[in-house]
């Protein structure tokens, strides 16, 4: 695997307790790397350690032992709080603020020139992200008079400006409706298409399914999993079909009621599922719907191996 | 080294346009200034009722009155400023685009400095227009109390960074608010300690006088009231202190905020 980003044996524990200082572990052993040109969820309850990963990343913290690899080389470890090259990565933090008396042009001016940006060709990006970003309509009002889901927009915005080669996202959909949350699905898909590789956190496993390829499971500052969703997922033997009708007489392995006289059948295999449908062409009284592999999801994927791991 | 040293700069520049904007618009600086305008009016009042060169008396109170106030606010503007911006965030975005975080000092003096510094100048001005209402302005030596003004507030701004830093919101204006009265004691501190009998008080008041920051070596403020401007050579050990003071500060800033690990 040709990967960009190599995280190896990362550990960082942080102070509790205020007059008598103990310490917790955060990360402990993290190890996971992200393929070049990927999208990878990174994935995990909360208080896992995701956002200390992402900060160690950034060279926000120090680990305490470990180290991280971009590209190759060696950019922190727990002698160097280096962070990932600052014109090759983006990184939006969780429900950003910024400066709520600059207005989202004059912020995005900032931190494009802070990028290395200028000029016209800076103008153009932020008109770009603007209007791909659905906030062209507040780019010159102040940022305390723009919603939350604007200012995470624009939070989004600031991380791609200067289209970086490696994305960190910490909970880019948060806060957002669900046309936000649409739009902002689709440019991620683009910027990923253009070639960009994508690490993000987040919750909403939904949204996770749809766009990345790969998965890194965190729990309790452990990695649980990593790989492709498609792995995790596995691949379901079982099939659900939708029919209208009577559908007493039909063989399934369970039978769920939907209401206004429809049932959801599931079978196990092709083979009862040939059988079942073969049922329903004899059967006068009843009308088939729909027929589809009853795929487990990624949220169920992730209860499952949290608790399986914890019952363990 | 140097293409390191011209984009941390420029980085720093960046930085304080952005913090320079960010409160400038800031309402609470307006609030203040209004304040400021209403105090130097009551000391018109005081003026009015003395015998006598009014114009000296104004002059020495609004003086006062408008270092106490830019002290105070350059405590809270830089601790609110940089408190804010790493509870929200903002920081993050900053720091990851940053070849050092002592940029990011430098970027939040030069940005909260320019704002306070353009307030103290506003205010300084209005006072005169007020003094010349009774006699004379003696510009030269309003001129000079503005700048050593200019340079105790930065003072106060670059030590109230290093606490913002350090500690928490409540914590680090209590601190800085101690430094600024303590810094302008530091000589009195350092007499009476030179006449104590313990060696230890002598060491302490030694580690005093050295440790803190002199805010009365910057004061030309009297001399004003007094239509008494200073020498060319005063002038510039206000410079050179206030510069020197400054950079010491900042180092120091930068240095414990590059330790941290932000959480």
């Amino acid at each position: 695997m040709n990967g960009i980003l190599t995280i190896e044996g990362l550990s960082l524990s942080v102070p509790t307790g205020h007059v008598i200082q103990g310490r917790r572990l955060v990360l402990d052993d993290v190890c996971f790397s992200v393929a070049r040109g990927s999208a990878t969820a990174y994935l995990g309850p909360n208080g896992a350690g995701k956002t200390s990963t992402f900060r160690i990343l950034c060279g926000l913290s120090r680990a305490d032992a470990g180290s991280v690899r971009f590209a190759g080389e060696v950019v922190c470890d727990a002698r160097v709080r280096g962070g990932l090259p600052a014109h090759r990565f983006g990184f939006m933090p969780e429900q950003p603020y910024f400066y709520r008396n600059l207005t989202p042009r004059e912020l995005l001016t900032g931190l494009g020139r802070l990028s290395g940006m200028s000029g016209r060709q800076l103008g153009a990006a932020i008109e770009d992200w603007a209007g791909r970003l659905d906030f062209e309509a507040v780019l010159g009002q102040p940022l305390r008079a723009c919603s939350k889901g604007q200012v995470q927009r624009v939070g989004l915005a600031q991380a791609l400006l200067h289209e970086p080669e490696f994305v960190l996202l910490d909970e880019p959909l948060s806060g957002l409706d669900p046309l936000g949350r649409e739009r902002v699905r689709q440019v991620l898909h683009e910027v990923h298409a253009g070639g960009a590789t994508l690490l993000f956190s987040s919750h909403i496993l939904s949204d996770a399914e749809a766009m990345c390829d790969a998965v890194v499971v965190l729990d309790a500052g452990r990695v649980v999993h990593q790989g492709e969703i498609a792995g995790m997922l596995g691949k379901s033997e079982r099939w659900a079909i939708v029919v209208e009708g009577d559908a007493g007489g039909l063989p399934a392995v369970q039978r769920v009621e939907l209401g206004h006289g429809r049932y959801r059948l599931l079978v196990d295999g092709e083979a009862e599922r040939d059988r079942l449908l073969n049922a329903l062409r004899t059967s006068f009284g009843c009308r088939l719907l729909s027929v589809e592999q009853d795929r487990q999801t990624l949220e169920q994927a992730f209860i499952s191996l949290l608790q399986d791991g914890r019952a363990s | 080294m140097m293409g390191a040293l011209v984009t941390g700069l420029q980085g720093a520049i960046r930085i304080g346009r952005m913090s320079f904007l960010d409160a400038l618009r800031n309402r609470l600086l307006y609030g203040v200034l209004v304040f400021v305008v209403l105090l130097l009016l009551a000391g018109l009042a005081v003026a009015t009722v003395t015998m006598g060169r009014t114009e000296l008396l104004l002059l020495d109170l609004g003086l006062g009155a408008i270092s106490i106030i830019a002290n105070l606010m350059a405590i809270v503007t830089a601790v609110q400023s940089l408190q804010t911006e790493h509870a929200e965030r903002t920081l993050y975005v900053l720091l990851t685009r940053l070849p050092s975080r002592g940029w990011y000092i430098l970027g939040k003096f030069l940005g909260l400095g320019a704002v306070l510094g353009g307030l103290v100048v506003l205010m300084v001005l209005i006072l005169a227009l007020m003094v010349g209402m009774f006699g004379q302005v003696h510009w030269l030596s309003v001129a000079q109390a503005l700048l050593a003004t200019l340079f105790e507030i930065w003072i106060v701004l670059a030590f109230s960074l290093i606490f913002a830093n350090a500690s928490s919101l409540f914590l680090a204006i209590l601190l800085s608010f101690c430094m600024d009265v303590a810094g302008r004691f530091t000589t009195t501190i350092h007499q009476f300690s030179a006449q104590a009998e313990s060696g230890l008080l002598r060491w302490l008041g030694d580690a005093v006088y050295y440790l803190l920051p002199n805010l009365e070596a910057v004061n030309l403020r009297n001399g004003a009231g007094d239509i008494a401007s200073f020498g060319a050579e005063r002038v510039w050990s206000v410079v050179l202190y206030g510069s020197i003071e400054v950079a010491l500060l900042l180092t120091v800033s930068s240095w414990i905020f590059s330790r941290r690990n932000l959480s």
